[in-house]
Order: C-alpha cells, then sequence, then structure tokens
C-alpha cells in the first residue's frame, strides 16, 4: 500500500461517511414520518454521527478515538432502541418528530456516553481493577502522533489533547458566532429568515440555537484550555512525575470527547432557543435538543470535576522538596484556585439541569408554577456554578500573566504572597455573588444589595492583582515576544472587563443594563483579558518545552496585532450599542435604531479576529515540522521546566530538584530557585532526551 | 501487627458509637413527633454526621500522609484517601443542593409518608454502617473471615435499604397518590431518595467487588480498596442521616 496522507484518507472518508449517515437518516425518516424531508433532523443527525466517525477511522484507524465514537453512535442506537421497545410493550407512541421520542434519545445519549468511555478504553484499568487484575504503573505511549488520539496516562500527552480539543472547538464556537454575526450585520432577516430550513429549524430558530451554543461550547472550550494548560504544566512546575492519578486525568479528558458530540447533537436535534443559560420554563418546552445539550453539559461538567480533584491532589501530595506553600508558582496557586470552585459548584449546575431534564421526561414540577414549582430556583442553582465558573476561566488565565510577566521584565513578581492569596480570595469571594445575574428575575428584593456588595468585593482581590502587574513592569527591562505581547494584551483588555463590570453589579445601573448589549461586550473583555489572551501567551510560551520548536514570530506577531485591535472595535461596538438600548440574543433589530453601521463595523471586526485565530492554528499545527528549533532555555526562565531540555522526557525530570529559594526573584544576582540533586543511582546526562525507564514501582 | 487489647478497644469503639447512633436516631423520631423543633432535628442530625464522619470514617486519617518515599504503598494509599475524600466534597455538593431545592419548595411541610418504614430503612442503614465498620476493622486486623461475613451482612442490609425505598416506599407512595409528577411534594421525594438510592446502588457494587475479591485474598496485604468502599459507604449513610429528617420528620405532612 502507497503511503497515504492520514488526514486526507480522513477527510475523504468524513464526506462519504457523511453522506451514507445522510442517506440512512433519510431513509429511515421517511419511511417513519411518510415525507422526504431533506431539512430534517435526523438525516442531519445521523449525517453528522458517521462523518466525525469516518474522519477518525480514515485518520487513525480502528482504535483509541474510532472505536469510542463507534462506541458512542452504537450505544446510542441501542438505547434508543431498548426505550422504543419498552414503549410498544408499554403500548405508548414508539416513535416522535426525531425518530426516537425523547426519553429514547435521552437515555440512547446516556448509553452512547457510556460506551464511548468502553470503546476507547479508558475504563479498562479500572475494569481490570474490579476483576483482581493489577494493571503497570507506567504504560509506554507509541512513538509520533498516534499517542494523541488514544488513551495515554502521561499528563503531558492529555494536556496536549484538552489543548487541541479546546483549539477545534474554539473554532466551532467561533464558526457559530461569525454565522450569526453576519445575519446582525444589517438590519432586518437576510438569510436566516423564516422560509430558511435546517435541521428542523427556520432561520430564527437556527439563530437561537447557534447564538446558544456559541456560548456553551467556548465555555467548554475554555474548560479544556484551562485543563490543557494546567495538565502540561503543574506537574512541571512541581517537579512531579505525573499528575496523582493518572488514569483518572485521562478519563476527565476523554468523557469531553461524548460530552462535545452531545453538544453537536444538540444542534441537528431541533436545536434550541434558550440561551446557554437553559432558563425554564422556556427550556421545558424547548425541542429535544435540548436534552442533548443538557447532557453533554453533565458529561463535560465531570470532566472539570474530576481534572480539578486531580489537580489540588497533585499540587498537595507531589511537590518537590522545599517547594513550601509561599514558593509554589503563582500559576499553581491559581489553579489550585481554579479547581476549587470547579470541585464544588460544577455539581449545581449539574443538578439544575438535571431537574429540568427529570421535569421534562417525568413531569415532576420542581420549576413549573402551575405544579408549585419554583422557576427563580433553577436561576439560584445555576448562577451557583456559572458566576463562580467564570472565575474557573480567568484565575488561569490570571495566573499565567503572573507567571510570566517577571521573565518578560526580568524583576522580581511584586507582591507575591498577596498575588498568591488572591487567586483564593477570588475564589471565595465568588461563591457569594450568584444573585447579582438575578436583579431583575423576581427574587427577593432584599437579596438585591447583600449581592451588589459582595460582587464589588470581587475587585478588591482582582485590584490586588492589577497593582502587582503594574508594579511588576514599573522599571523593569521589558522584551516583547509574542508571550508577553499577549501578557501585556490581557492585562489591557481584562482592565476593561473589570471597569465596565461595577455598573452591572450596582443594582440601578444593572436594571438598566440587563439584557442588553452591554453585558455582552463586558463578557468577551473579561473572558477575552482572563482566558483568550493569556491561553494564547501560554501556548506561544510554553509550546518550545512540548514541541522543541518555537511557533513563528512573525505571523505571531501578526495575529496579535490583527486581533487587539479588532477586539476592541467589537466589544467597543457592543457596548456602544448595548448602552443605546440594543438587546442581546436577539436575531433582529429595528433599522430605525440606527445600528446598521455599529454593527456592520463590529461583523468586519469580528471576522478579523476569526482570520487572526486562524493564522494561529496555521502556525501552531506547522510549527510543529517547520518551526525554528528550540531545545534550550528559550524566554531565559527560572522555571524548573525550563531548566531540561526541551521538548520534556517522558517520565519527566530523570534527576529531582529541590527548592533552594523564591520562584520570581528575577534580577537579583546569585538566586536560584531550583537545584537539581544528583542521585548516585542515575546516570545523568543534561544532553540526552533518551530516558532510561523509571524505578518500577 | 495491632495488639489484642488494641483489636478488642476498637471493635467495642465501634459498638459504642453504634450504641450513640441508635440513641439519637431514637431522639430523633422523638423530638420530631412531640416538638418539631427544625433546630433541634438539625443539631441532632450533625451531631449524627459528625459521630460517623469521624469515628467511621476516620477522617483524621487525612492527616497521616504515609510517610516520605513517595513510591509506598503507604504514601500512595494516602493520596488516593485525599482524593476519595474530596470526591465526597464534590459529591456532597450534589446533595446539598437537593436540600436547597426540597427548603425552597416545601419549606415547613413534607410529603405524607409511611413512617414506620421510614424509621425501619434509616435502621437499616445505619446498622449497615456498623457492620462495614466492623468489617473493615477486623481486615485491618488481618481477618479475613470476619472481613468478610461483616461485609456480606453489609452488602445484604444495604440491598434491603434499596428495596425498601426503590420497591417497597416508592409503591406506597406512587399508591397513595404520590408520583413524580403530582406536584412538587413528590418530585422533591422521588429526586432525593432517586439520587441516594443511585449512590447507594454504586456503594453496593463496590461492596460487591471487594467481597468477591476479598474472598480471593487480594487485601491480605493491600487493603486500601476496603478502606475507600467503606469510607463511600459511610458517607452514602451521612446523607442519609440528613435526607430522613428532612423527609420524614420536619415540619407537617401534606396529605397528597
Amino acid at each position: 500500500m502507497r503511503n497515504r496522507n492520514p488526514v486526507l484518507t480522513g477527510l475523504l472518508l468524513l464526506v462519504t461517511g457523511g453522506a451514507i449517515g445522510y442517506g440512512i437518516g433519510l431513509g429511515i425518516d421517511s419511511l417513519n414520518s411518510g415525507i422526504l424531508d431533506w431539512a430534517g433532523s435526523v438525516p442531519s443527525a445521523f449525517a453528522l454521527l458517521f462523518a466525525v466517525t469516518s474522519f477518525f477511522l480514515g485518520v487513525y484507524g480502528y482504535r483509541g478515538i474510532t472505536r469510542g465514537l463507534v462506541y458512542q453512535v452504537l450505544g446510542t442506537l441501542i438505547g434508543g432502541f431498548i426505550v422504543t421497545g419498552i414503549r410498544v410493550a408499554m403500548g405508548l407512541e414508539p416513535f416522535g418528530a426525531f425518530f426516537f421520542t425523547e426519553p429514547a434519545w435521552v437515555f440512547g445519549a446516556l448509553v452512547g456516553d457510556v460506551s464511548f468511555l468502553f470503546g476507547v478504553g479508558v475504563v479498562s484499568d479500572w475494569v481490570k481493577w474490579a476483576r483482581g487484575i493489577d494493571t503497570p504503573e507506567h504504560h509506554e505511549d507509541e512513538p509520533g502522533w498516534g499517542k494523541y488520539l488514544g488513551v495515554s496516562l502521561d499528563h503531558k500527552v492529555i494536556g496536549i489533547q484538552y489543548t487541541v480539543t479546546a483549539l477545534v472547538l474554539i473554532s466551532v464556537g467561533g464558526l457559530f458566532a461569525l454565522i450569526f454575526r453576519t445575519e446582525l450585520a444589517a438590519s432586518q432577516l437576510q438569510f436566516l429568515t423564516t422560509t430558511f430550513r435546517l435541521f428542523n429549524q427556520n432561520g430564527p430558530q437556527l439563530y437561537n440555537s447557534l447564538m446558544s451554543l456559541h456560548g456553551m461550547i467556548m465555555i467548554v472550550s475554555i474548560l479544556l484550555g484551562i485543563s490543557g494548560i494546567m495538565n502540561y504544566v503543574v506537574p512541571l512546575l512541581l517537579g512531579a512525575a505525573d499528575m496523582a492519578f493518572p488514569r483518572m486525568n485521562a478519563f476527565a479528558y476523554w468523557v469531553s470527547v461524548p460530552a462535545s458530540v452531545l453538544l453537536l447533537m444538540s444542534l441537528v436535534l431541533g436545536g434550541f432557543d434558550t440561551g446557554w443559560t437553559g432558563y425554564p420554563p422556556l427550556s421545558a418546552r424547548a425541542p429535544v435538543g435540548v436534552q442533548m445539550f443538557f447532557l453533554g453539559v453533565f458529561t463535560a461538567g465531570w470532566s472539570s470535576i474530576l481534572g480539578s480533584l486531580n489537580i489540588i491532589a497533585t499540587v498537595i501530595r507531589m511537590r518537590a522538596k522545599g517547594m513550601t506553600a509561599m514558593r509554589l508558582p503563582i500559576f499553581v496557586w491559581a489553579s489550585v484556585a481554579t479547581s476549587i470552585i470547579a470541585l464544588t459548584a460544577t455539581q449545581l449546575i449539574g443538578l439544575s439541569f438535571q431537574l429540568v431534564m427529570f421535569q421534562r421526561l417525568l413531569g415532576m414540577g420542581f420549576f413549573d408554577a402551575a405544579k408549585g414549582g419554583n422557576p427563580v430556583l433553577f436561576q439560584h442553582l445555576f448562577w451557583f456554578y456559572s458566576h463562580p465558573a467564570v472565575y474557573v476561566f480567568i484565575l488561569p488565565g490570571l495566573g499565567v500573566i503572573s507567571e510570566l510577566l517577571p521573565v518578560f521584565v526580568r524583576k522580581p513578581l511584586f507582591g507575591y504572597r498577596w498575588v498568591a492569596m488572591s487567586s483564593m480570595g477570588i475564589a471565595l469571594v465568588g461563591f457569594l455573588v450568584w444573585a447579582h445575574h438575578m436583579f431583575t428575575s423576581g427574587m427577593n428584593e432584599y437579596l438585591r444589595v447583600p449581592f451588589m456588595y459582595s460582587t464589588l468585593l470581587v475587585a478588591v482581590p482582582t485590584g490586588v492583582k492589577f497593582f502587582s502587574w503594574v508594579a511588576t513592569i514599573w522599571g523593569g527591562k521589558i522584551t516583547t515576544p509574542t508571550p508577553m505581547l499577549f501578557v501585556l494584551g490581557g492585562i489591557v483588555v481584562f482592565l476593561l472587563g473589570g471597569l465596565t463590570g461595577p455598573p452591572n453589579a450596582t443594582v440601578s445601573t444593572d436594571l438598566h443594563l440587563h439584557d442588553t448589549y452591554f453585558i455582552v461586550g463586558h463578557f468577551h473583555d473579561t473572558i477575552f483579558g482572563g482566558f483568550v489572551f493569556p491561553f494564547f501567551a501560554a501556548l506561544y510560551y510554553w509550546y518550545p518545552k512540548a514541541v522543541g520548536r518555537r511557533m513563528n514570530e512573525f505571523w505571531g506577531k501578526v495575529h496579535f496585532w490583527m486581533m487587539t485591535p479588532s477586539f476592541f472595535v467589537l466589544t467597543f461596538g457592543m457596548m456602544r450599542v448595548g448602552l443605546l438600548g440594543m438587546r442581546r440574543r436577539i436575531a433582529d433589530y429595528d433599522p430605525a435604531l440606527g445600528f446598521d453601521l455599529s454593527h456592520l463595523v463590529m461583523t468586519i471586526a469580528g471576522y478579523l479576529i476569526g482570520l487572526s485565530v486562524l493564522i494561529f492554528i496555521i502556525n501552531f499545527f506547522r510549527s510543529m515540522k517547520h518551526g525554528e528549533k528550540a531545545e534550550g532555555n528559550l524566554w531565559n526562565s527560572r522555571s524548573p521546566e525550563w531548566q531540561v531540555p526541551s521538548p520534556m522526557p517522558a517520565h519527566n525530570y530523570a534527576v529531582p530538584f529541590v527548592v533552594v529559594g523564591e520562584p520570581y526573584d528575577y534580577g537579583l544576582p546569585g538566586s536560584k530557585y531550583v537545584e537539581f540533586v544528583h542521585d548516585p543511582e542515575h546516570d545523568f546526562h543534561p544532553e540526552s532526551t533518551a530516558h532510561p525507564k523509571m524505578k518500577a514501582h | 501487627m495491632i495488639h489484642t487489647h488494641e483489636k478488642q478497644s476498637m471493635l467495642s469503639q465501634g459498638i459504642l458509637i453504634f450504641i450513640y447512633l441508635a440513641v439519637l436516631t431514637g431522639l430523633e423520631f422523638f423530638v420530631a413527633i412531640s416538638f418539631n423543633s427544625v433546630p433541634l432535628l438539625l443539631v441532632v442530625a450533625l451531631i449524627k454526621a459528625v459521630l460517623v464522619v469521624y469515628y467511621y470514617m476516620h477522617v483524621y486519617q487525612l492527616n497521616a500522609d504515609g510517610g516520605e518515599d513517595e513510591n509506598s504503598y503507604e504514601y500512595k494509599s494516602g493520596t488516593n484517601r485525599l482524593g476519595l475524600w474530596l470526591f465526597l466534597i464534590s459529591d456532597a455538593f450534589v446533595f446539598a443542593g437537593l436540600m436547597v431545592v426540597r427548603v425552597n419548595l416545601l419549606g415547613l411541610t413534607r410529603p405524607h409518608l409511611n413512617q414506620t418504614l421510614g424509621l425501619a430503612v434509616t435502621a437499616v442503614l445505619l446498622i449497615s454502617s456498623f457492620f462495614m465498620n466492623r468489617g473493615e476493622t477486623l481486615m485491618k486486623n488481618g481477618d479475613r473471615k470476619g472481613f468478610l461475613n461483616n461485609t456480606l451482612i453489609t452488602f445484604l442490609m444495604g440491598l434491603g435499604f434499596l428495596i425498601g425505598v426503590v420497591f417497597v416506599e416508592w409503591r406506597l407512595a406512587a399508591h397513595e397518590g404520590l408520583t413524580p409528577s403530582s406536584g412538587t411534594a413528590g418530585a422533591v421525594f422521588y429526586m432525593m431518595t432517586g439520587m441516594h438510592a443511585f449512590h447507594v446502588l454504586t456503594g453496593l457494587i463496590f461492596l460487591g467487588v471487594v467481597l468477591v475479591n476479598g474472598r480471593r485474598g487480594l487485601y491480605d496485604e493491600k487493603h486500601y480498596p476496603v478502606e475507600a468502599a467503606a469510607v463511600y459507604w459511610h458517607f452514602v449513610d451521612v446523607v442519609w442521616i440528613f435526607f430522613y429528617p428532612a423527609l420524614y420528620l420536619i415540619g407537617t405532612a401534606l396529605l397528597a
């Protein structure tokens, strides 16, 4: 057989598999309903599942992720048919508008979810343990890129899996944004019109689905993105050989894959029009897509919960000698703070979505006022996670800023203790602010003022971080390679997000700003400043550590200088139209409002951001082969991971290090953070990347 | 190896704690029917929970870090123990959320339920915790047979609890008109007991695995999995310590 390009084969199979799936779906749908509906949900659902599975079949063969996806498809069908069979036995209507009935889709999706995990093989070690069979502590990964598409227990491989999945989801979520942004470029409906039809939805309905999914897919991609950076970097910063629970680490990554498939399924199965928040009573009436959305979020939540459990355990149990609490890198502090929130609060969004699921499936009246339920209760449960969640998104990013800034200004980090504690402060205050999302939703009025003050209190620990950054930059010898550009951009953008926050937190102004585009502008400022910019900074910064080559500097700068101004134009535009009365989440607006030009400019800016991210992605993959070699301490950092050659060897440090000084004493002569302790049992050659197998445990 | 009198004291401590728990449960029931004071019920439940968390779940063992050698079984068990407790903290938020739902929707009312059956299943679960503790202690003392017998009793009692709730209590309630869709009382009752029953089921699977592997002698040296199963089982018990008064004792019963 000739040497084929796996990606081309994959794309070929993607088209073929998609077409076959579409045909099967169309056949089933027409047999079931008696009409040939080209834009129906069932053909699209089959096409989606078959296309994704076939793509990986072509790229990777029938193993790893491909087997997982095949199991997921089969599991979904089997689960669906089981419920359908039970319905037949009970004398209920066996099929619904989307071929399966809603309970059948939900149960099928759940079975598919679990089947994926068995198919991909991430639970096989646990099954062996349950049967009393011991498994080796370290699995050897196959060389090359193959290990990234199957189960690996290496935290570095998992970190890269997370990061690449996050980039894929960012692209999907961004694409959705561009589609509905295009519709908004002018008033009136242009292409998402009422006669337009796709996935069993008309244009405005599709707009709602895309808008809702843009939110949740981006949230999941952010959760995966921070997990990627934390997974890759935290054990290296601690001097650990791996995470505390490598199998659970792999599990936490792999549950996010069926979760992403479910989120996409929600789009094709009729979509949903609730926004990412899924408030009942609207979500109690939305099409079946909302159930896939709930299940997808629920599954992705487990990724977040178990991942953060692992981070906390790793930081507590696996630090190098001498790494006391006040000598931990700031990024580790930020990771712990974010993990505390993700570990606990995530359960509440899972619970709130489950309750709506059961309300739809069994008629349980939690949020149904006709049965004595309380819709506002949902909002309390939902925001108890979903507000702290934004601190989950930004804390690692703010940690990255504090981690990288001293490297590029060659000065100690100002106020280490305060910065370390400010992350914990934000995490803890973050638990007390949720109801500021509900000032207009009819909750008890006496709750408004305490929640207003607790929200404003968040500005204090966040302000500590800003003072530290400014004081660190002050008088430093600044160099501006790409990671530093993104750090500085992140600081400025996050400042803008921070300053636009208090008007929303203050009850009197929020009553006017609530549900306007101003909120959208504020939110994108905080998330770009707190996550997107630092995420890119972290990728440019640690990329050489993972690959041994650096990303192209010129295209990195193009990325930055294209994205940053466009982003300002976009969010200033959002805030402008918001203040003038533009509502959020709507497909159309009155031409008499005079927003056409603003929206057109915003749309162009949105496309420029998309283009800049495309440049980044091309640079990211191209540099793996063609980037300039960078195997040494490229950024002249004091951090331990840069003291060994890149790319990082499989089991991390051949020689353990001991912490002997402060982490950020840049520019202080004679100061040292870590010292590698020569262990006579090992023969240490710093140049060799080949690493003898770890001592058997 | 632990001395004989120490073994004895650990076993008798388990019995003593169980007597406390039984007395407190009786007190709880008495408080409910005579004063129906919510703060008092909360205090009793908290005392019961603290007793279980400290004496049966050995929360203090989190301090025992397992020594210096990071590759030793003791050190790794310490890490696993931390991981399990972190998981339980996370899981507790689900149950706390359900409590919030219950308080918000039902306030000082409760579903109309069969009190005898409620007390019976509660007793079964508490007694099963006692046998679990006994089984775990015997395992650590190297008495495999005692461990297996006590764990089997725990397993059977857990199964009894599950059957009592899902197949008896649910049917009785539905028979009296309390169904998932009958109103908020039904919704809260089935959701809370259902979520708890799901955890009982996973606990039973865990116990079953430990039983089968225990028979093969897998835990004679490395018995952390037994401890983990026991801690998880007690956690399910702690949840019920709060759910029982919340569903059966607080406030006035709503007739369906």
